[in-house]
């Protein structure tokens, strides 16, 4: 029996599996770890694990580029690692040490900006109020430093990840 | 009786009004934003009417589109659900103006309960314990420095207008006074359109203890005994059961009839919950009076037995009470556990998206309030509330081990929810022993989906993708191109196949 081998990203963290069937049963290994399960198929999205003498139920669905894993009540998603040459995307955060940019942590509305071009800024200083679902989140700056750009207006309409203010180190 | 409803509201709540008018052979009327076309409560009303943008504002705040819309339907009542319009006395005025029948109570009672200054005032001249807090609202940052100087702090911001949380703040020294204020205002602005806020002393690990009242249009009311709704996060709260763990039938008694008494003293009908803080001495204070059905009224029903939106329906039609406090019984235990599309692991910061997998739980004693299905997309303007899990059984622990049950079988997957970390909640041991104040998420749950077992999990998520990505290849079914197999598979040729409920 051969070995598949999986680059796969997990709630965004790269994981080097690789697995085989060994008498029926799955052996999944990552690193030195070795785990050792046997699977049964319930459904379309539903497996079953036998895990520590438990037997553990696991859904899951795949939607565009994500998989999406739920174990014991818990929510996982899971995708491929990107092709090595489409590593794009880093660069935006790049001189981490230097610069921010501080993006929104969810879709939502720009209520507050509690900050002008060229302030100074302390770490953990409210940058920008996000309302999402009714409720207030503010965003903080991790660094302390100066607001060089405010890509927002009160108001606008934000994605998940959009860049909403850069600060640069001081 | 009423030949048709109109429900001014959206999500689960509309879903659950819309339920009751079925079975009471009435209809229906949805009306929706432009967000919520696709919306569960849309699908499933006899008649659904568009009221405007996403927005709150400009959709289900809209009190002359929601009249419009039942004008033209013809509908002669109006069901507000909770949120919303629930408790804006001037919708309930206009309601009254326009012929049409407001489910919910008359509007001077709403005015006086809803304005929380005024309704403390109310309460403490009939001799109802209140917390010690400001007796009028302000504007200007001194006198509320003044206020908090004297209350001695911490002190709690709370909107006048207020509710769910909205517009909260606890404040501990000075100099977190004036930004609370001002996150208070604002907040309590977006969220009700009055930004007044007044400054209560904050009371140390109370238990939250509300008390179920109705009410008819004849001046009858009866209370249906507490909800204990102590775990709570962002003031909010997730967890709630009947009977609380911290009334003895004595205090039930004394509290039940307060209760009564407290919106007797405002002229109040139909629906109603009084909420108590209850301090560690078993002192209780009057809180505030939710003048709308609850998010938490299923355990209430599930324990006495009353459908209360039909008691709504009832008592807004001009029916008298049908039973007497002494007809009224608590029987087992229920508990429910508010699911949001919220990530537990950030906070709880909202998650909007497509619900691409649900598994709703069922059985014995479980019921499920849900406001979505499969394939729907959670919008970003709304309350993130997606689904209500009840459970019932004879005692607490039994029903503590159904809801653990249930949370397992209650699968959503594409967005964030609170179904893990309510399990964790309802297993801890903390909660298993009742002994939970309003400071149990903070005190035991200051982070979370760090814990034990959590590598394990991971792992396992990975197995089963891999598995996935096996029984694909390699798998029984022999499909024409399927066969052809790497000695090592990229993933991309191995689980680009699969897609959301079927395989190509």
């Amino acid at each position: 029996m051969s070995v598949v081998e999986l680059d796969l990203i997990l709630e965004g963290a790269p994981r080097k599996i690789s697995v085989e069937t060994r008498d029926g049963d799955l052996v999944v290994r990552e690193g030195l770890h070795v785990l050792e399960t046997a699977v049964r198929r319930i459904s379309e999205n539903e497996l079953r694990l036998r895990f520590g003498g438990r037997s553990v139920r696991v859904h899951l669905v795949r939607s565009g580029e994500r998989i999406y894993v739920s174990v014991d009540g818990r929510e996982f998603v899971v995708s491929e690692s990107p092709p090595e040459t489409g590593r794009r995307g880093q660069g935006d955060e790049k001189n981490a040490e230097t610069s921010l940019r501080v993006r929104s942590p969810m879709p939502g509305k720009v209520t507050k900006i509690a900050v002008v071009e060229g302030e100074g800024v302390r770490k953990n200083q409210t940058l920008v109020i996000v309302e999402a679902m009714k409720m207030e989140n503010e965003i903080k700056t991790a660094i302390d430093g100066v607001v060089t750009k405010i890509h927002v207006a009160v108001g606008d309409l934000v994605d998940s990840q959009k860049p909403l203010i850069e600060v640069e180190k001081t | 009786m009423f030949g048709k409803i109109l429900i001014a509201n959206r999500g689960e709540i509309a879903v659950r009004v819309i339920k009751a008018c079925r079975e009471m052979g009435i209809g229906s009327v949805a009306v929706f934003s432009e967000a919520d076309a696709a919306s569960l409560h849309v699908r499933m009303a006899d008649e659904a009417v568009p009221i405007g943008p996403p927005p709150a504002a400009e959709s289900y705040l809209n009190m002359e589109r929601i009249l419009e819309a039942a004008r033209a339907t013809g509908a002669e009542a109006i069901h507000p659900g909770y949120g919303f319009l629930a408790e804006n006395a001037a919708f309930a005025r206009l309601c009254e103006e326009r012929g049409v029948v407001f489910i919910g109570p008359n509007s001077t009672a709403l005015e006086l309960v809803g304005d929380k200054v005024r309704a403390r005032q109310t309460m403490e001249k009939a001799g109802i314990p209140t917390v010690p807090g400001m007796t009028s609202v302000s504007t200007s940052l001194e006198e509320f420095r003044a206020a908090a100087r004297a209350l001695g702090y911490p002190v709690m911001v709370k909107a006048s207008a207020g509710g769910g949380g909205k517009g909260m703040r606890t404040v501990c020294d000075e100099t977190g006074l004036a930004p609370a204020l001002e996150a208070g205002m604002r907040e309590a602005k977006s969220a009700f359109g009055d930004d007044s806020v007044y400054l209560e002393k904050y009371i140390e690990e109370p238990r939250h203890v509300e008390f179920q009242i109705l009410a008819d249009n004849r001046g009858h009311t009866v209370h249906l005994f507490e909800r204990e709704c102590s775990i709570q996060r962002r003031h909010q709260k997730i967890v709630e059961e009947t009977p609380s763990p911290a009334l003895d039938p004595e205090l039930r008694v004394r509290m039940g009839e307060t209760a009564v008494r407290a919106v007797r003293a405002a002229g109040y009908n139909n629906a109603g919950t009084v909420e108590f803080l209850l301090d560690k001495d078993r002192r209780f204070y009057f809180l505030e009076v939710n003048a709308r059905l609850q998010v938490e009224h299923p355990v209430t029903e599930l324990t006495t037995g009353v459908d209360l939106v039909r008691q709504q329906i009832l008592i807004a039609s001009g029916a008298d009470l049908s039973f007497r406090q002494e007809d009224l019984l608590q029987r087992g235990h229920a508990i429910e556990c508010r699911i949001y599309a919220e990530d537990p692991k950030t906070n709880f910061l909202p998650s909007a998206g497509r619900i691409v997998l649900l598994r709703e739980p069922r059985g014995p004693g479980v019921r499920f309030d849900s406001g979505v299905y499969e394939g729907f997309e959670v919008p970003v303007f709304y309350d993130p509330i997606l689904a209500k899990l009840i459970v019932w059984a004879e005692d607490r622990e039994a029903a503590c081990r159904r809801m653990a049950a249930a949370l397992d079988e209650c699968v959503i997957l594409g967005i964030h929810t609170t179904v893990g970390f309510l399990k964790d909640v309802v297993g801890h041991p903390e909660f298993r022993a009742g002994r939970a104040t309003t400071s149990f998420i903070g005190k035991f749950f200051p982070s979370w989906g760090t814990g034990a077992g959590e590598e394990d999990r991971e792992r396992l998520a990975l197995a089963a993708v891999a598995y996935e990505a096996l029984t694909l290849t390699a798998g029984p079914t022999g499909l024409p191109g399927r066969s052809r197999r790497k000695d090592v598979a990229t993933p991309w040729t191995v689980l680009g196949r699969w897609r959301a409920g079927s395989r190509t």
